[in-house]
């Protein structure tokens, strides 16, 4: 330390912002020459994608670990100060009413999963793509999705402990069948090469549909008094648009480094939107039927998030590329007036063997739904005016037999053709001397494009008559499933909802009791 | 606002502690967050497709390893680092970080570096930048294909860890360069030509390379091990007799970030030998692994702490040595006997 400053040198020139990322991140690679580059990646040709100059990337955004770490700090800091307030205020008593808790097990059981999944994934993606550039964004959003399915799981954590339905929803979601729709999603982005995950994921879940898969889960919990999973959701919205803008960019990179790419690219925008969208079917019913506290009815966010700002808007500008709309949107438009209304009808018949409760709508729901689909609303009404008098004559309806399921998205086959509501669609195709059977075009297109990948599919009604599921009667599926008693069936009556009659007595007692 | 009041204080029994998978492992008690946001997040059953890219395998497989747990959650993180206090722990690591960056840039601290210290951190410190990001790599790769979340969460957090130290490093030589990128340009050159850092590269691309996770990790390990001693403890010892103060200062984060790693992969290795199915196996698969990484961390580290010598001349050839006789020592303490070659 005795040596003193050298003379300042000519001023040199400082790095901009966007070197000094650049410096940081995608200056650290370099070109391997002991080892050859097809092993040092492995993964990143057999999917017949084209990248000549993975310096093209351009950085959708720029953060470093510092700048990372400080950030994220301070936004759990406050996340978790408000789950603690909440779970001590005992918060949960504020909610509209504890059948909104439904869409909560749903969440929790059908997406934080996928929020792991997610995780793992893109760590695979900041490992095996070439790209320095595109490694780094996979590994800041493969940090962002354990933070995900970590706080969603520290969020609804409370609830579990009052509520039944939360409390094995990670066994759930590798065996119950109407998990078997979201876990058979992420399976295949998973078993998909990189590219195809960075479509599937990167570029359709998180920008196509997010708004559709998502927000209506976050807007669900701020309407009906669930601060933590609103805080949740608010404190995610950040990453969520970095995630947004690596799809994006990753769809523009792929396109734009060799014309080849476009039409590999082209079908699996079709694959990912109709896999995708048939996983909104969850969502659609949620939001229409689920919610004690509507939002917006799942036409109205389908125009909005899709046909206006994705057909209306993204699609535009994918058209330069050559990138057509999804193939079979237009069956999703048709049946935007039918899609919840199916799908909770599927779903009421089946809670028994759900861990969420289903009860009729209540009548100020059945006329809000009548408001918002005037056109197709009055048939679907008349189903439940038949309901009622079956609940009225001790006759609450439940299917006791196994549905059949589709082959590729593993709904029950109960939705209709898009152009006839009545009829219930059913296609099928016969490979290598095996049946398949599907619940739309667009699914049974994905199987013919993959049929040796899609007949691999764990079918969980097959999985129990092939004996795979604990036994033959339904008791013991359930208890392989990891049901409790109370966790699913009809909501009026169940635990949740006499509990819910109970605190809330309890409360109003004493207040009386202090006047 | 009364009833609200009443509804706070009402005493309300909850239905139940926690999950029920971690009430079948630890019994009927509260979890910890680290508990319920870590055990058994990974599926282990009835995955519907297997992969394009490599369909001998499920999508998550004990098998892309040669290192086993018979029940991955045996082992958990010491530290209890899930993504919160992770974050909010390098949060603090960073910047403390910026502070020692912020005083040596006010004080023109790089500038007054002995100049033999000045190469020194230009042409064997900066260049091992390069090193960290290809940490990153192999990390990020036991990241995906590990089996169980308590060790692929370490995997993850150690991942972005690399990619910070090699930042952390990076910003110093910006630093150093005068607020340019001069000098990680350099470096870069230097990483891909200069004969003292051949060997190392050589080793990092065939660490790289390998697709067992597990020992992928190892042998990474086992390279550390030996050259955070040599780069972070020997030669810091050495810059403060060398009147090479900042380069100390510099160091300490890094050394006192390895302290860290060390937390959660010692407690693996303790894990692997200990484990009742796999834990011979798993021994037998240390004993080789490790010997064989030492022997090439050995082989790789000579021409730079040569180097190293030659330009501060602070012993590093000796502290090479030790150091891998050190590393030796730490294994054979945790069981892991290995034959000097
Ligand atoms: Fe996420
Ligand atoms: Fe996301
Ligand atoms: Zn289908």
């Amino acid at each position: 330390m005795t040596l003193t400053p050298d003379k300042p040198k000519a001023k040199a020139r400082k790095l901009s912002m966007k070197e000094r990322y650049s410096a940081l991140t995608r200056d650290l690679d370099w070109d391997p020459s002991y080892v050859p580059a097809d092993e040092m990646f492995p993964y990143t040709t057999f999917e017949g994608i084209k990248i000549h100059d993975w310096s093209k990337w351009e950085d959708p955004f720029r953060l470093t670990v510092d700048a990372y770490t400080k950030y994220q700090a301070e936004k759990d800091r406050r996340l978790y100060a408000v789950l603690d307030g909440f779970a001590q205020s005992q918060g949960h008593l504020s909610l509209t009413d504890a059948s909104y808790l439904n869409a909560m097990k749903l969440f929790l059981q059908g997406v934080s999963p996928l929020e792991y999944q997610a995780h793992r994934n893109f760590a695979y993606l900041s490992r095996h793509l070439n790209g320095p550039g595109p490694r780094f964004a996979s590994l800041c959003q493969s940090l962002d999705e354990i933070r995900h399915a970590q706080t969603e799981i520290h969020t609804l954590s409370n609830y579990n402990k009052y509520y039944s339905g939360f409390h094995s929803y990670l066994h759930m979601h590798d065996r119950v069948w109407y998990l078997s729709v979201p876990k058979s999603f992420f399976d295949d982005a998973l078993s998909a090469g990189p590219f195809e995950f960075l479509i599937a994921i990167g570029f359709s879940f998180e920008y196509l549909l997010t708004n559709l898969l998502f927000v209506p889960f976050m807007s669900g919990a701020s309407f009906n008094g669930d601060l933590p999973t609103m805080t949740f959701g608010f404190s995610a919205q950040s990453d969520e648009s970095r995630h947004m803008t690596l799809g994006l960019e990753a769809i523009k990179f792929l396109l734009e480094q060799d014309p080849d790419n476009v039409p590999i690219v082209q079908h699996w925008i079709d694959k990912w939107f109709w896999r995708g969208y048939r996983v909104t079917a969850l969502v659609a019913q949620m939001l229409d039927y689920m919610l004690p506290r509507k939002v917006m009815s799942w036409k109205e966010a389908f125009e909005l998030y899709f046909e206006q700002q994705m057909l209306g808007g993204l699609f535009q500008d994918l058209a330069y590329y050559g990138i057509k709309p999804p193939r079979d949107v237009g069956k999703a438009i048709q049946e935007k007036e039918h899609l919840s209304h199916q799908a909770y009808w599927i779903l009421y018949q089946f809670s028994h063997a759900a861990a969420f409760t289903t009860s009729v709508p209540s009548d100020e729901t059945l006329d809000w739904l009548e408001e918002q689909y005037p056109d197709t609303f009055p048939t679907y009404r008349a189903l439940w005016d038949k309901e009622k008098k079956n609940v009225a004559n001790g006759g609450r309806h439940f299917v006791r037999g196994l549905p059949q399921l589709c082959q590729v998205c593993q709904i029950p086959m109960g939705f209709t053709e898009a152009d006839s509501p009545f009829t219930i669609c059913q296609r099928s195709v016969v490979f290598e001397g095996e049946r398949y059977n599907f619940c739309s075009d667009g699914c049974q297109n994905i199987f013919e494009h993959e049929p040796v990948k899609f007949r691999q599919a764990w079918l969980p009604v097959h999985q129990i008559y092939q004996g795979n599921c604990g036994g033959a009667d339904l008791g013991d599926v359930m208890q392989w499933y990891g049901m409790q008693p109370g966790d699913g069936g009809e909501y009026l009556g169940s635990p949740d909802h006499q509990n819910w009659l109970r605190w809330h007595a309890q409360a109003d007692h004493s207040e009386l009791g202090e006047d | 606002m009364t009833v609200q009041f009443e509804l706070r204080t009402q005493v309300i029994e909850p239905q139940r502690k926690t999950f029920q998978h971690l009430v079948d492992r630890y019994g009927d008690r509260p979890a910890s967050r680290y508990e319920e946001g870590t055990i058994d997040l990974q599926a282990t059953a009835n995955y519907h497709f297997r992969p394009l890219w490599g369909p001998e395998l499920d999508i998550y497989s004990p098998d892309y390893s040669l290192l086993k747990l018979a029940d991955p959650y045996s082992y958990v993180d010491p530290r209890g680092f899930y993504y919160a206090p992770y974050v909010t722990s390098r949060a603090d690591l960073h910047e403390s970080f910026a502070a020692t960056l912020g005083y040596l840039e006010k004080r023109g601290l790089f500038d007054r570096l002995p100049e033999a210290w000045r190469a020194l951190f230009a042409e064997v410190v900066l260049p091992v930048r390069h090193y960290e990001a290809a940490a990153q790599m192999v990390s990020s790769h036991a990241a995906r294909f590990g089996w169980g979340t308590t060790i692929t969460q370490c995997a993850a957090y150690a991942a972005f860890d690399r990619i910070g130290n090699a930042q952390l490093l990076s910003r110093a030589g910006i630093s150093f360069g005068g607020g340019t990128a001069d000098s990680l340009a350099d470096a870069k050159v230097r990483w891909l030509e200069d004969d003292a850092l051949q060997p190392l590269r050589r080793l990092t691309e065939e660490t790289l390379v390998e697709r067992d996770w597990g020992l992928g990790m190892v042998r990474l390990d086992v390279t550390d091990q030996v050259l955070y001693q040599l780069l972070y403890t020997h030669l810091d010892d050495a810059a403060i007799t060398g009147g090479a103060g900042s380069y100390s200062l510099v160091s300490q984060h890094l050394s006192g970030w390895f302290a860290d790693q060390r937390r959660w992969f010692d407690a693996l290795y303790k894990a692997w030998v200990a484990d009742p199915e796999h834990g011979a196996d798993n021994l037998a698969t240390l004993r080789r692994t490790v010997a064989d990484a030492l022997a090439a961390a050995d082989t790789a580290l000579r021409p730079l702490a040569a180097k190293a010598d030659e330009l501060v001349g602070a012993g590093c050839a000796a502290a090479l040595d030790q150091a891998v006789a050190a590393t030796r020592t730490h294994f054979a303490d945790l069981g892991i006997t290995t034959e000097e070659s």
